[in-house]
């Protein structure tokens, strides 16, 4: 069975539900005897959460359209 | 008139070699004191190749040189050499030929062009002579090019040589040399040999297929050695970086096999390499590199068609000394110079190539038409807009800014961590972008391309301010070993308020080693694929995903004190 450093340095893919059928496999038979593994699985996909839902770093769509008019406005004056 | 700029000259100047070969120092020279160990090189490869005696005489190597320049445009070029005349019956057509073709086509340059001087009568001596002056040549015309010095009196502008032979080629012929025959190799303490040794781990082909001019080997040695081991000016990655973009401007497949191996073993990963060579304006490099690329490309023996002349004073206003403006033209000079030498022995690579310029990169542009070709990125959505700002539809860029607003920001107040430079800055960006979408290939797509000039900027700015993380793809430290353990709530949600929440993960992210922080960025925040994200940061994919994995957890670890299950811990926990 795979060590808990195998596990960590294999569970990306099997975040993104991207692992081979093979990998899931021994990463799903790892995690099943592991209560330390599934809690990190559990946090970790609980923290892509909060920052995938998190507004944190975007604009609102009334703050696009100023920066908008001000790069035209910049292009227009560089322009010859 | 010649000697008495020899008198002059022999009394004031520190070159000799140089006088001895024209009869006084060129102004191409001069334009050069700033940066004397080039001058020593250039002089070195001059006297090696052109005033030693050797098969050719000094007015056939004249003759080349001025086929060479008539190739490339060069007037001055010509006029350095137009002093001496080949004598009747001594100028020979099928060397001319030869010196022409590898001039200007260097990659159509195959196995029967060297049979059929061969059946005119010349041996591998003169052969190899006769590739030497081309290369030098076009050293000389990559130098006079950039530095555009000013006749030097006493000169006359010659006439053009006319040559038959000036048509675009049409067929491709078998490129796989060698062309010329093996030759003995040096005693093992050969000086040029332990040289390359050291400096590069082996001896290149190209090199030993020189040997029947152990000396030119030696003057060659000794150019690698005071213009691109220095670090004084230009870094050694930047120079390499130059390698890498003439040499694959001039559809070089050994050199930029070479100096990818040679990158490699100065800890540059090959996905960084390959992304120079395959559009360095996408390469995870700062906007002063950037703009020394896009001047040097200038200077390719292959430069991109309707290019403008290379130019200095980009390059001075991001800072660039002068005699690191010299030393960069001097590097795009010698790498022509072994791209031409390359072509015209017809070596094979040393390493298997990553990259093989074939058949079809090898056919030139055609027209604007040309950038719409198989090899751009599909399916991207904004294709048909880039085309119109590409054909001068100024307005048409307003809504590439409307689309790409948020994600542009987001890139860069993740990068940065203060909204109102990310808001600044994000301006910053689409000027850059409406400023390059020219040489925008569309073989990546539109919102890559942008990203990677985010980052571009970004990191620039943050430079500025910090020492930087770098954001190579370098050893990933030591395995990261999760230390927050305990189960989470499982409505976590429920634990804190939205603005807390946020404000947490604001500083989670922020607080991430910028190589991991950009990642998340572009994965979780602007929800880019991962292959997205290796594009616009010039990372291999495995490379993306290990970075995205160890931000995440490292952001886990930040995030886990305020989300743990407090009635229910697991003292017991911990890793096996």
């Amino acid at each position: 069975m795979l060590s808990c450093a195998e596990f960590l340095a294999e569970f990306g893919d099997y975040l993104e539900e991207a692992a081979s059928p093979e990998v899931r496999a021994s990463l799903e038979q790892h995690l099943h005897e592991c209560k330390t593994c599934q809690v990190i699985v559990d946090s970790t996909r609980k923290t892509i959460r909060f920052v995938t839902d998190c507004d944190s770093f975007t604009l609102t769509a009334d703050q696009v359209e100023p920066i908008v008019k001000d790069v035209m406005k910049r292009i227009r004056e560089k322009k010859p | 008139m010649g000697g008495n700029l020899a008198a002059r000259n022999a009394q004031i100047d520190p070159f000799p070699g140089l006088v001895e070969a024209y009869g006084f120092v060129p102004n191409l020279f001069g334009l050069q004191k700033k940066l004397p160990r080039v001058i020593e090189a250039e002089q070195r490869l001059i006297d090696v190749i052109v005033v030693r005696e050797s098969g050719l005489s000094r007015r056939m190597k004249d003759s080349l040189f001025r086929t060479v320049a008539s190739a490339r445009g060069n007037d001055y070029c010509r006029a350095l050499h137009a002093r001496t005349h080949p004598n009747k019956g001594e100028e020979n057509p099928a060397l001319i030929a030869f010196a022409n073709k590898l001039a200007k086509h260097a990659p159509w340059v195959g196995k029967h062009d060297v049979e059929a001087l061969r059946a005119a009568g010349f041996e591998d001596s003169l052969i190899l002579e006769t590739v030497l002056i081309v290369a030098l040549g076009q050293l000389l015309c990559t130098l006079a090019n950039a530095l555009r010095p000013n006749l030097d009196p006493g000169l006359p502008l010659p006439a053009p040589i006319e040559s038959s032979d000036l048509l675009e080629p049409g067929e491709h012929f078998e490129t796989m040399g060698p062309y010329l025959q093996p030759h003995s190799q040096p005693a093992a303490d050969f000086e040029p040999y332990a040289f390359f040794r050291e400096q590069f781990g082996f001896v290149p082909k190209l090199f030993q297929e020189q040997m029947l001019r152990p000396d030119v080997v030696e003057a060659e040695s000794q150019t690698l050695a005071k213009v691109l081991l220095p670090e004084d000016l230009l870094s050694r990655v930047a120079k390499e970086h130059t390698v890498l973009l003439i040499s694959a401007a001039n559809r070089n497949t050994y050199l930029v096999a070479m100096h990818s191996q040679i990158l490699a073993t100065l800890g540059v990963p090959p996905e960084d390499s390959n992304q120079i060579v395959e559009d360095h304006r996408c390469a995870a490099i700062s906007p002063a590199e950037m703009a020394l690329l896009d001047e040097v490309r200038k200077l390719a023996c292959c430069p991109a068609g309707g290019e403008a002349g290379f130019d200095p004073v980009p390059l001075r206003a991001h800072g660039f000394s002068e005699p690191q403006i010299l030393e960069a033209v001097a590097m795009a000079a010698v790498v022509n110079f072994l791209n031409t030498l390359q072509a015209g022995l017809g070596t094979t690579p040393d390493f298997p190539p990553r990259r093989v310029f074939t058949r079809k990169d090898l056919y030139p542009s055609s027209g604007p038409s040309r950038l719409i070709s198989d090899a751009t990125s599909p399916d991207d959505p904004d294709a048909a807009i880039v085309v119109r700002v590409q054909d001068g539809d100024t307005n048409a860029f307003e809504e590439l800014v409307r689309r790409h607003s948020r994600r542009v920001f987001g890139t860069l107040a993740g990068l940065l961590g203060n909204l109102d430079d990310a808001r600044d800055v994000t301006q910053d960006v689409f000027l850059k972008a409406f400023e390059h979408i020219g040489r925008f290939q569309r073989r990546s797509k539109f919102s890559t391309w942008l990203t990677s000039i985010a980052i571009n900027t970004g990191t620039e700015l943050l430079r500025q301010r910090k020492p930087l993380e770098s954001l190579d793809e370098g050893e990933e430290e030591a395995e990261f070993r999760p230390r927050q353990i305990q189960s989470w709530a499982d409505d976590p949600e429920q634990a804190l308020a939205a603005s807390q929440r946020i404000n947490l993960v604001r500083e989670g992210v922020l607080r991430l080693p910028e190589k991991y922080r950009v990642v998340v960025v572009l994965r979780d925040i602007n929800q880019d694929s991962t292959e997205e994200a290796a594009a616009a940061l010039g990372l291999s994919i495995p490379a993306v995903k290990a970075r995205l994995l160890r931000g995440r957890l490292m952001l886990r670890e930040s995030l886990a004190p305020h989300f743990i299950r407090r009635e229910k811990r697991s003292p017991d926990a911990k890793l096996r």
